[in-house]
């Protein structure tokens, strides 16, 4: 097999997931440690809602929240917004390659007001407390901020929730399995991968170019390097499929671990990264640890398991031609909105007034890590538990027949 | 190419229905099916590649063959 036949395999296929959950924590950690920043998508979403504002003639300036997230300048100038679009191009280039793309409508009527009120929902929750899944698993838990065990505990009390609900009769999927003979008509597809896959590899030289363009002409290295970790993040969800909300959801609904292990791990292996370069001065993002965490998480975790797909999820979904992620995605800019909109009513209450605990000063650097990473091992016999008690209600059920 | 995919008795069109619906009626399916029938479970929700076949194997169905070239991936498994 030539070295160009083995390439494109590899750009084709769909890649492992739990090697790249793990890629995605050294990744974040390498992010903080060269730009400063935080590997999160809703902060963005949320000021995009606020630009909506203005254009419409809103006046945001005295909105507290969009203080908080710093509204100045535009998705081209700010890091957040241009790793956002390495993050498109990186899907966009997965999708191609992978020969993915594809329209589709939603399945029902009942999936749009799925797909709608459990993005606001979702978008609404994640803001509350402070950031969906990446901001809590990427960057709140292996930076020692305590807020982000509060949302990602309170995140799985939220999915179980979500999964009681999505699993009441309403929601149950229609279709019937059928009988087929040799006479029943194949369901042939068009072939259009050649095309894409060209198509995928201009996307993707188009983004680096930019990228290298942003350093080395205009000199912003660090707007250049946030899209070059973009793409990377973007090709990597995209190409190995990862999807947090099925973690926890589907641990629920099939006892299913791999993707929740994975995170766990990914975890534990960024945590020690972003605590050597905390220990050489990097300042980690620490948030308020109050109720508007729990509240938040379990929104969020509720939402998102509505929705079908977290603020994560539906970027690469929606670009693959699910419609249904587009609806996910603009309730998610709702509710992050109309979080924005009752901030400065109920932030002094359930957020401001609450401590920012930094685990590494309560309990001292070393043992801040070991608490850490004692929580992370609580987490991973928690996960071993919930599939443990899956498996023997399915034996049991077996038994039974 | 052709002669790796089995001849399917049975199937599950799963198209346009968003993740985890595929593989919760592909597990639903299977425990209607006989010993001898295969089914063929069509999705276009590319992310059910990480939960199809992993939660066939769990639930002690046998994943026979998966086709991922195009947008809607195709599993055929039996019980």
């Amino acid at each position: 097999m030539s070295i160009t036949h083995e390439l494109k395999r590899m750009l084709t296929s769909f890649w492992r997931p739990t090697p790249a959950v793990i890629a995605l924590g050294v990744l974040s950690v390498y992010y903080f440690g060269i730009t400063g920043t935080y590997w999160a998508v809703t902060g963005e979403f949320t000021r995009w809602g606020g630009h909506i504002l203005e254009a419409s003639g809103v006046d945001i300036s005295d909105w507290g929240y969009f203080n908080i997230m710093g509204m100045q300048g535009t998705s081209l100038t700010r890091v957040d917004g241009v790793m956002i679009i390495g993050m498109f191009g990186g899907i966009i280039a997965a999708t191609l390659w992978g020969n993915k793309l594809k329209f589709r409508l939603p399945a029902s009527r009942i999936r749009i007001y799925q797909a709608l009120i459990g993005g606001i929902i979702a978008g609404f929750g994640a803001r509350l407390g402070m950031g969906c899944n990446l901001a809590s698993l990427f960057t709140g838990i292996p930076q020692f901020s305590a807020h982000a065990w509060f949302f990602t505990i309170a995140m799985i009390v939220g999915v179980y929730f979500g999964v009681k609900f999505t699993q009441l009769k309403l929601f149950r999927s229609k279709v019937q399995m059928q009988a087929i003979s040799c006479d029943t008509p194949q369901i042939v597809q068009k072939d259009r991968a050649k095309g894409f896959f060209t198509f995928g590899t201009i996307v993707f030289s188009l983004i680096m170019l930019w990228a290298l363009y942003l350093i080395f002409v205009v000199g912003s290295t660090k707007l250049g390097v946030a899209m070059l970790f973009g793409s990377a993040f973007g090709l990597i969800i995209a190409k190995a499929q990862i999807c947090f909300t099925s973690a926890f959801r589907d641990l629920f609904i099939t006892g299913r671990s791999q993707m929740s292990r994975a995170i766990v791990i990914a975890m534990a292996v960024s945590t020690i990264g972003i605590f050597s370069y905390i220990l050489i001065g990097v300042p980690p993002k620490i948030m308020w640890a109050g109720p508007n965490t729990i509240i938040g998480g379990a929104l969020f975790g509720f939402g998102i398991v509505v929705a079908g797909g977290c603020e994560c999820g539906w970027m690469y979904r929606a670009v693959e031609g699910q419609t249904h992620f587009w609806i996910v995605g603009i309730g998610n800019v709702i509710g992050a909105t109309l979080l924005a909109f009752v901030w400065d009513d109920i932030a002094p209450l359930v957020a401001t007034s609450w401590p920012k605990i930094n685990l590494l000063e309560s309990f001292g650097a070393y043992g801040g890590l070991l608490f850490n990473y004692l929580l992370l091992f609580l987490l991973f016999l928690l996960i071993l538990k919930i599939e443990k008690n899956y498996s023997k209600k399915l034996n049991g059920a077996n038994y039974a027949k | 190419m052709q002669n790796n995919i089995p001849t399917p008795t049975h199937r599950l069109d799963m198209q346009t229905e968003p993740c985890p619906y595929p593989a919760i009626k592909t597990i639903e399916a299977l425990r209607e099916l006989g010993d001898d029938d295969i089914l063929e479970v069509i999705s276009d929700c590319p992310q059910s590649i990480n939960n199809i076949p992993l939660d066939v194997e769990k639930h002690g169905y046998k994943l026979l063959h998966i086709d991922s070239s195009s947008p809607s991936v195709r599993y055929f498994v039996k019980r």
